[in-house]
């Protein structure tokens, strides 16, 4: 029979019980007549044990279902406990006597592209302790003591919010041995305080790599509430965040979060009220994070590192003090990312166990250098020269400055009227200079008529921006990094939107604007990578692989899909005017080899041909800023080199290089010249 | 018509005269000998996990109990009718006991014991004061003869309660204070005030509280400590309208105590099987929170069965009650029925949600030997009313 069912035959039995025993007194009451038919009761004042108990059968009534309204509201409310919400508090039963223990899974490896491990793990031992340890004063300050840490810094640990209110605080991680053997014999006097074994990320290559492999960190309270929000489908392929968990925070660390992450174990115990373990049932290994495979190769990019870290060095040598810059270089076949450098660096290891607040406050400042930021993919600079290959083949494709056209460079262009009149680099002048010795020279003037036409072509006076977007300039370029900037490729529309609290004359898309961009100057803003990966397709003619540093990923315990990138074609740039990519091509191959012998005797020496251009950004009110890129063999083309350094002067004297490093390593060839810093070529 | 009466009660006696039934109340026998066996029985399974629950310490306090019962049931209380003064001062004296130097015991930070001299026995005065307050109560109440006449009277009545239930809290110990209270007022009750009076105290009196209440907290905060009630006390009474709310402070004990009966289900988890008091979840499974202990290991019916004998209990008490001749004994029985009665329904409503947390024993089951002697002198002293119920015809 249904137990709900017994109990309401029982319930019914009582309640009969019940009025049955009212009536019962009622029964009784009849034998009793002291109270009078009327009501009024004997007044007579009787002595000591006199016989006139008087009774009121109302009060005796009112008593008797007072004490019934007792029982029956403890029955009710234990019906609806006992039979009725059972379930839920079985569950809350059960819910108190287990505890899920969970143990972290180890993130997978970050390899470079032959298996060298570039950001490993490696075991630490960290003291752990809740929050509430922080209200016994005396305890932490023995700790303090023993791990030889100021109080206050303890203190902070602890009280610290990022790890969140319920899981424990570390108070300090990589704790020696000894110090470890000491708390656990001596665990009495730490009450609270426990010892945890803690995998993590170590970097056997200091900042090698920093800007792309980025840092881990805690999972920030962000990240925990955007798990909230999503749907169960999104969930059920994601990783479940707890509070405290270390997950990817910029780089490869970020982007493949979802491999790297590893999937932590968990053991169910069962615990009494004092939380000791009494048994254990259900245990989940932990299963480690995929390794990853990057494209880098570790020698290119510790020779990108150096080669900007030796064109700065060659830009002091010529009174500029450049700190920041970028180089990259591209397999131009597949995207492959070879090496990626951003100066300045940063060491990726002071975010293992948090970061100290005092360490990122430095990090982020605006009077530093934002050494975070990987410019190579986040900086923004103007092109300069660099962009004149794009600029001749616009010329060309559109009939506005052909092959056969030519300038005479006299130093000062005077094309939009005397009083508008532009400098070219070379201030004692050029002389006449078509689009291919325009480029081999850089010769400005080339490309301010170039432009001149342009802004004045009826039918296309915007197709130099549409040749530059063709080559997927002012785009992202889709590479599997983080924190990727845009770049801009200006035009009339965007200056009229730019500058809308200007008056109207001053929002005109002019001239001069058209003749700045045409050089590279005035507001066109691209990426380092954005740029190389220009001259990817020029190198290819027309073909740019979507740039990207993933090889592959393999499951450590060698289950699970071994995954590798597909080559993805980013764009084709198609230039329908015939020869027009020749022209290009002469000009960046007889700029290597022929605008400078200072130049050309740093590329004599490599055992391939190479084609190049160099270019020097202008900004107002700050030392140049020096572009360099190359793309080898010049014939059969596999690699692009592009450099760039902040305030460092002339790019032939402070990016070139930096290229010409990375060429070295690519074909094992060193620079054997010295490099003197008086080439001022652009 | 009195005499009518009077002559066919004394026949029925004459009838039984010699039988058990006439000497015994055989329900409140019943009753309460198959409470110590149950009670008896479930301490005896928290002593399997609960260490200070010592089978062999309630097995003396039963067996003392049941001599106290013994002498109780042969002792005559009437003569107490006429010792109003008297009782009064011995109320108080016992409830202040704990504070007598030489007498006071005071270990493990519980308050309100004393050390008998010589004895050693220890022992919870407040419980002995419970009864001698009702006697105290039913001796004023008797003097009314079964009506008060005047509202004066009636404050008079009501003022003296206030002694013995101001003094208990005083003492310290507010659950006993309520018990006190509770059993005065039910012996007020029936001493036969209007119906209008009555009311009138129960609407003062909600007031009075809830404006106290309100007093309380208010003062707390502006004078920056405890005035009215200790802030434990609030606590409690807050935490008794969301249990979850703070589910390590004082919530927690409620929280548990909602989980171990809860969870007990129909039939119970059985002996050994219940994880909350057995795995020390549940905070004083064998004095505060029995019931919930009980709930838990024998469930649904285990809760029924208990209710059942003390409903028996209670009732059977309320018809002795009334079948006494004297208006004093009468009124000390219903004393006795409201003591009963409020500490069943704090002890299982706070178990249960119903009633604020105090920590009061649950008559006959509780571990604890002060209660379990008073409480069993209580059945004694029904059974003595019951003995007596012809002699003073």
């Amino acid at each position: 029979m249904d137990p709900q069912v017994i109990v309401i035959l029982a319930g019914l039995i009582l309640m009969a019980a019940i009025i049955g025993s009212l009536l019962f007194l009622r029964g009784y009451s009849g034998k009793f007549t002291f109270d009078t038919q009327t009501g009024t009761r004997p007044r007579a004042s009787e002595g000591e044990g006199s016989t006139s108990g008087v009774k009121s059968n109302g009060r005796f009534k009112l008593l008797t279902m007072g004490v019934a309204s007792v029982f029956a509201a403890i029955i009710a409310k234990l019906w609806s406990m006992q039979m009725v919400s059972s379930d839920y508090y079985d569950g809350l039963a059960e819910k108190n006597q287990t505890r899920t223990v969970t143990t972290p899974a180890p993130r997978g490896r970050i390899l470079d592209r032959n298996g060298v491990a570039i950001v490993e793990n490696r075991a630490s031992l960290a003291v752990v302790a809740y929050r509430d340890l922080a209200e016994n004063r005396i305890v932490v300050r023995h700790l303090a003591n023993v791990l030889g840490m100021p109080y206050m810094a303890v203190l902070r640990n602890i009280q610290d919010n990022t790890e969140g209110a319920q899981s424990p605080h570390t108070i300090a991680t990589d704790v020696r041995r000894s110090t470890i053997a000491y708390i656990q014999e001596h665990i009495d006097e730490f009450p609270g305080v426990r010892i945890a074994e803690r995998t993590e990320r170590s970097y056997p290559h200091g900042t090698l790599a920093c800007h792309v492999v980025g840092y881990t960190g805690t999972v920030s309270q962000e990240q925990l509430d955007a798990q909230e929000k999503m749907s169960e489908e999104e969930r059920a392929g994601s990783i479940a965040y707890q509070s405290g968990d270390i997950v990817g925070q910029a780089g490869v660390e970020y982007y493949y979060e979802s491999l790297l992450q590893g999937i932590r174990g968990e053991q169910v115990v069962q615990v009494d009220a004092d939380g000791n373990v009494v048994g254990q049932s259900g245990a989940v290994p932990a299963k480690s994070g995929s390794d990853i495979k990057l494209t880098l190769d570790i020698n290119i990019q510790r020779a990108c590192e150096e080669g900007l870290a030796l064109g700065m060095k060659v830009a002091q040598s010529t009174s500029y003090h450049p700190t920041c810059g970028a180089c990259v270089c591209l397999d131009c076949t597949n995207g492959e990312i070879l090496g990626m450098a951003s100066a300045p660096t940063f060491d990726p290891s002071v975010f293992v166990g948090g970061v100290s607040s005092d360490v990122w406050d430095v990090l982020n400042s605006d009077s530093g250098d934002h050494p975070l930021l990987n410019r190579a993919i986040g900086g923004l600079y103007m092109s300069a020269s660099t962009i004149k290959p794009f600029t001749s083949l616009a010329g060309i494709e559109y009939g506005v400055y052909t092959a056969d056209m030519s300038s005479n460079c006299t130093g000062f262009w005077t094309g939009l009227g005397e009083a508008w009149g532009k400098k070219c680099w070379l201030e004692s002048g050029h002389g006449v200079r078509n689009l291919e010795t325009g480029i081999r020279d850089s010769c400005d003037v080339v490309f301010y008529d170039l432009g001149k036409n342009f802004f004045y072509d009826e039918k296309n006076p915007e197709g130099l921006q549409e040749m530059y977007r063709r080559w997927g300039l002012g785009a992202k370029t889709g590479v599997d990094l983080p924190s990727e900037a845009e770049g801009r490729i200006p035009d009339a529309a965007w200056k009229e939107t730019h500058f809308k609290d200007l008056p109207a004359d001053q929002r005109a898309w002019g001239a001069g604007d058209m003749t700045n961009i045409a050089i590279g100057q005035g507001d066109i803003l691209v990426t380092p990578l954005q740029m190389a990966l220009a001259y990817c397709g020029l190198a290819m003619g027309g073909t740019e692989w979507t740039p990207h540093v993933l090889l592959s990923a393999v499951a450590r315990d060698g289950e699970g899909d071994v995954f590798s990138y597909e080559k993805k074609k980013r764009l084709t740039a198609k230039v329908k005017a015939e020869g027009a990519l020749d022209v290009a091509y002469r000009g960046v191959h007889s700029m290597i080899y022929e605008e400078s012998p200072v130049t050309a005797a740093h590329f004599t020496n490599l055992p391939v041909q190479v084609a190049g251009k160099s270019g020097t950004g202008e900004k107002n009110g700050e030392d140049p800023y020096g572009w360099f890129i190359a793309y080898a063999p010049f014939d059969d083309p596999k690699y692009v080199v592009a450099a760039v350094i902040e305030r460092g002067g002339y790019g032939s004297t402070c990016a070139m290089p930096a290229v010409r490093t990375v060429l070295g390593a690519l074909y094992n060839s060193p620079d054997d010249r010295p490099y003197v810093g008086g080439d001022s070529t652009r | 018509m009195a005499t009518d009466a009077l002559k066919r009660v004394n026949k029925k006696m004459d009838a039984g005269k010699n039988s058990l039934r006439q000497k015994i109340s055989v329900p409140v026998l019943i009753a309460w000998l198959a409470l110590l066996a149950y009670g008896a029985f479930v301490i005896w399974t928290a002593s399997l996990t609960i260490e200070e629950a010592s089978f062999s310490r309630q097995l003396l306090g039963i067996g003392l109990g049941c001599v106290l019962a013994f002498m109780c049931w042969r002792s005559d209380f009437s003569g107490l009718a006429g010792m109003t003064t008297v009782l009064l001062i011995l109320d108080l004296i016992v409830l202040f006991s704990p504070y007598i130097p030489g007498l006071s015991y005071n270990a493990k930070g519980m308050t309100g014991w004393i050390k008998i001299p010589l004895i050693g026995l220890t022992f919870q005065p407040v419980e002995l004061a419970k009864l001698i307050t009702i006697f105290f109560m039913a001796s004023l109440g008797a003097q009314y003869n079964g009506r008060i006449d005047t509202v004066r009277e009636y404050i008079k009545f009501c003022g003296m309660l206030a002694i013995p239930f101001g003094a208990a809290v005083v003492a310290g110990d507010l659950g006993s204070g309520l018990v006190v209270f509770f059993s005065g007022a039910v012996i007020i009750m029936m001493s036969g005030p209007r119906k209008e009076w009555v009311l009138c105290t129960i609407a003062l009196l909600i007031g009075g509280v809830s404006i106290m209440l309100a007093l309380d907290s208010v003062l707390d905060a502006a004078l920056g400590h405890d005035v009215l009630l200790k802030q434990y006390q609030m606590n409690r009474l807050l935490v008794f309208i969301d249990p979850e709310a703070d589910t390590s402070g004082a919530g927690y004990n409620l929280l548990q105590s909602l989980i171990a009966v809860g969870s007990g289900g129909f039939f119970g988890k059985g002996i050994g099987n219940a994880s909350q008091s057995g795995a020390g979840f549940l905070p004083e499974a064998h004095t505060d929170f029995v019931f919930a202990l009980l709930s838990e290991e024998f469930g649904f019916v285990g809760a029924l069965v208990l209710l059942a004998l003390f409903a028996l209990l209670i009732f059977a008490t309320i018809r002795v009650a009334h079948q006494s001749d004297s208006l004093f004994l009468q009124l000390a029985a219903l004393g006795i029925v409201g003591m009963w009665t409020f500490q069943l329904l704090e002890e299982i409503g706070m178990s249960i949600g119903l009633m604020p947390i105090t920590g009061i024993p649950l008559p006959f089951i509780s571990f604890g030997s002060s209660s379990m002697l008073m409480q069993c002198a209580a059945v004694g002293i029904i059974q003595s009313i019951w003995r007596s119920r012809g002699k003073a015809a």
